[in-house]
């Protein structure tokens, strides 16, 4: 018994390591991104990039909630993404609000519309699903072309970003940009670790099971389509104030419903760090080929393909393999170290 | 005397195939009762219907002599019953723990303050962590807490879908087959868990299995059905010597 | 007016529904929601346009041609794409077939560029009078041809060897191998088939729209709302739901205004999924999905 107990507490103390281990890779890579633009060589372009690429990420990680961890597929996030940026344009055009309150109105209007959208979609199988939100990101686009408020194609222009009541430029709006990615990349990773993270993975992985264990899946579903649905919404609001302007021509084609899911798959949608590379992915192919933009195209769906033959997981889940392979050893050397020395 | 789980007159069919005809049945408190019958008999289909998966055409389900058929499947484990699968239904993707703490569902407590992370959360959740290392240690399940379940072998998956029943405290668990497809010590392992689980924890259970000798060592009260009616019922002496129940079983002209 | 509007609409649903139909067939037989399913009717425009602008070649033998190289195309798509996953789950086959309509999109801007192209008119521009309306000879030629498909259809699912294997594979694909039915071959045939589909759909609404990458957008959106008012399962039932939408959506752009026209189809799909999920004619599809 009381060999099990210090085998007990060797592994739960190497678990806190590894713990420890993550929050401070965590941490050194957030301070990294907030030293970035003092870097050698970084040009004043770039902290726009960053934050364009912040904004996918962001929107990715709302698709990871809905397609990686609850295991509902959404072809339409791109609607959320203009009903985020059409709210908090119109709450700055006509009632010149803050920027943070932009953020916030624009997830919470998203949220709700989700809510909606999701009473009616959930009681639907995936492939039903599929075809019912892409319908949807349509719908949003055909609203902002031809209600008369959205302006249409011509757009709505908006004033320089106010937040907290200070005017901020590219490299104001790039801090911004990384406050909001980190506090909802916590946010997820309170979910995924919670009880209703469970449920969600739960309702993923076996529906029977989970509602014999009492998860409601109308409540559960419904909550982790309005939460997604949030999450893209805020990524909309810094989509529209990153350059100042909406519009229909942006908001009415399927690319951003697509982009987002392509980056949640190649990247791996049920896992932290996925919508990460798959957001980087994502923009900066376009970027690299500049010149060849139907190169690009040509070059995500070849990656899309290989990663699906080759590494369905995505690719952050190919570059945790090893590190997590190696804690294994740890962990079983702790186990059964243990057992050999009290042996002889 | 009222049972702990009542059904009668319980009536399903598909399509014109009727795979319950008037089931009644009883299944008394503090009791393990089995369920058996040849293929076919209609006794998933009852399972589903006491479990909710399954709508009935006719007939009532009274748990605690409360009627349940207008409930949904997730609210039945709020009335403390739980059931297993006939042919495993783990969540695969997770580990051990995790999926006895799914399994713990209805504890919770409120899913917002929970998603938050709040303190009064925080309690509830390191509880739960407690009691589900607790649970898997008496199911011997110990080591394995921190695997995922899809690389565990088969008798240790079954011992995590108990486990995963019980985290719920109900007290009365429905179980499905739970020795089908183990070998003879996984399957005498389950026979002193379930065993255990009744005497120990108290709890009710009601189990279908095909295991002959398991049902007739393991119940103290047996349901035979046949072609979706009640055919007999007994103690496993009672049974094992009932005609009809050996006609059923090998054919009439045996 | 209104008749008019009806046979004109009835003339675009006939397009939908072939799209309809290739979605379902795809559908029924591999679990997959193929995304890529408007792009082999735009390559097949291009190529059609192709072989009649830049080679001078013949309407008809440019049409047979198109459909020639998108049967190829839908086999070669099964072949290197969808085979060696075709056990995943169906979110992995519809996630690639994205990654087929992501290269698709990019090769056809690569060879074609993204401006968008008409496509050499050859029919007689001026209306016929058809039941107390007014309608181009384009729109009932592409009527005739939809028709003619369809009763081809109808004969190759009811007569032909590899028709019948086809629905004992819908049915149930395990015990069609058993029954010793060349299941991967007729896998390969559905993709041929959905190839075959979209090569008439492309060429045919080329005169109607315009040629461009993006130009089977609108129309996949519409062929999927079809396909789910049969359940994703049934084809007579897609072809209704493509007849009604085009009906539908051609009353709506003309009393209500050209803004309605592309929500139509939404809002049929929420009623729809809203009210009767397993199509409009209560067929239950057979696999969970």
């Amino acid at each position: 018994m009381a060999e099990q107990n210090t085998i007990q507490t060797r592994t739960d103390k190497l678990k806190q390591k590894f713990g420890r281990q993550n929050w401070l890779a965590a941490g050194v890579l957030f301070l990294a991104a907030l030293a970035f633009p003092i870097f050698p060589g970084v040009e004043g372009w770039m902290a726009s990039q960053a934050s364009l690429i912040i904004l996918y990420i962001i929107a990715a990680q709302g698709v990871s909630v809905l397609t990686g961890y609850t295991g509902l597929v959404t072809v339409g996030h791109g609607g959320f993404l203009a009903i985020g940026a059409y709210t908090s344009a119109l709450l700055t055009k006509y009632f010149a609000v803050d920027l943070l309150v932009g953020i916030i109105a624009g997830g919470l209007m998203a949220a709700f519309i989700g809510f909606l959208l999701g009473l009616i979609f959930l009681r639907l199988s995936g492939a039903f699903m599929a075809i019912g939100t892409l319908g949807f990101a349509f719908f949003i686009g055909t609203v902002a072309n031809n209600v008369p408020i959205f302006q249409g194609r011509e757009g709505i222009s908006l004033p320089p970003n106010r937040i907290l009541g200070l005017e901020i430029e590219d490299l104001g709006f790039y801090y911004v940009s990384l406050f909001t990615i980190g506090l909802i990349t916590l946010f997820i990773y309170g979910i995924v670790r919670s009880g209703v993270g469970r449920a969600f993975m739960a309702l993923r992985d076996s529906e029977r099971a989970a509602e014999s264990a009492g998860i409601n899946r109308v409540f559960y579903r419904t909550l982790a389509f309005s939460i997604s649905a949030f999450i893209t919404g805020v990524a909309g609001v810094l989509n529209a104030h990153i350059v100042n302007y909406v519009s229909a021509e942006v908001y009415a084609d399927i690319w951003y419903s697509v982009d987002f899911l392509v980056a949640t798959v190649v990247g791996g949608s049920a896992v932290l760090m996925g919508p990460f590379i798959g957001g980087i992915f994502v923009v900066m192919v376009p970027f690299f080929f500049e010149t060849l933009a139907d190169f690009a195209y040509i070059l995500k769906g070849v990656v899309l393909i290989a990663v699906l033959l080759m590494a369905p997981a995505g690719i952050a889940d190919l570059l945790a393999r090893p590190f997590r392979a190696l804690r294994r050893r740890q962990l079983e050397q702790a186990e059964t170290g243990s057992t050999n020395e009290a042996k002889p | 005397m009222s049972a702990h789980l009542h059904c009668e007159n319980v009536t399903v069919s598909f399509g014109g195939v009727v795979a319950c005809n008037k089931i009644s049945l009883d299944v008394e408190e503090g009791k393990v009762v089995g369920l058996i019958g040849p293929n076919g008999a209609g006794k998933t289909t009852l399972f589903n219907v006491l479990s909710r998966f399954q709508n009935v055409d006719e007939g009532e389900v009274y748990l605690r002599d409360k009627p349940i058929t207008g409930l949904k499947a997730h609210q039945i484990i709020q009335l403390g019953m739980a059931r297993t699968f006939q042919n495993i239904n783990l969540f695969n993707e997770q580990t051990t723990l995790d999926n006895i703490l799914i399994g713990a569902h209805r504890l919770l407590g409120n899913p917002f303050a929970d998603m938050l992370a709040l303190p009064s959360s925080r309690r509830i959740e390191a509880k739960l962590r407690d009691r589900a290392v607790q649970l898997a240690e008496s199911l011997h399940l110990q080591g394995e807490l921190d695997n995922l379940v899809r690389n565990l072998p088969y008798g240790m998956q079954k011992r995590v879908e108990l486990a995963r029943a019980l985290a719920a405290e109900p007290d009365i668990i429905l179980l499905d087959e739970p020795v089908a497809g183990c070998n003879e010590e996984e399957t005498s392992e389950l026979k002193a868990i379930i065993k255990r689980v009744n005497e120990e924890f108290g709890i009710t259970i009601l189990l279908v299995e095909h295991d002959m000798s398991m049902v007739m060592t393991v119940c103290d009260y047996i349901h035979v059905i046949n072609f979706g009616a009640n055919l007999a019922d007994g103690t496993p002496s009672d049974i094992q010597t009932n005609r009809d129940v050996i006609n059923a079983y090998l054919g009439e002209d045996h | 007016m209104f008749g008019q509007q009806v046979i004109s609409g009835l003339a675009t649903g006939s397009l939908y529904a072939l799209t309809a139909v290739a979605v379902v067939v795809v559908f029924r037989n591999t679990r997959t929601i193929n995304l890529a399913q408007g792009d082999f009717s735009m390559i097949g425009a291009f190529m059609a346009l192709i072989f009649i602008k830049d080679l001078g070649l013949n309407y008809y033998v440019s049409l047979g041609l198109a459909v020639v190289f998108c049967i190829g195309l839908g086999i070669l798509v099964e072949r290197l794409v969808m085979r060696p996953i075709a056990d995943s789950d169906w979110l992995t086959l519809f996630t690639a077939t994205l990654g087929v309509y992501y290269i698709l999109h990019g090769v056809a801007g690569w060879f074609w560029g993204r401006d968008t192209k008409a496509f050499p008119v050859t029919f007689d521009p001026t209306p016929i009078k058809v039941i107390g309306g007014l309608l181009s000879q384009g729109h009932l030629i592409n009527m005739a041809w939809a028709v003619a498909i369809g009763a081809a259809l109808y004969y190759f699912f009811k007569y032909t060897k590899q028709g019948i294997a086809m629905r004992a594979v819908t049915d149930d694909p395990e015990t069609a191998e058993l029954m010793g039915i060349p299941v991967r071959f007729i896998v390969l045939l559905t993709w041929g088939m959905a190839g075959f589909l979209a090569a008439f759909v492309g060429v045919l609404i080329a005169p109607i729209i315009y040629v461009a990458p993006e130009m089977m957008d609108e129309v996949l959106i519409k062929g999927y709302v079809a396909a789910v008012f049969g359940g994703l399962y049934s084809i007579p039932g897609a072809i209704v739901g493509a007849l009604l939408i085009g009906v539908t959506e051609n009353l709506a752009g003309g009393y209500l205004g050209s803004e309605f026209k592309t929500v139509t189809a939404f809002i049929m799909i929420v009623m729809l999924l809203a009210f009767r999920p397993q199509g409009l004619f209560g067929i239950q599809h057979r696999r969970e999905v």
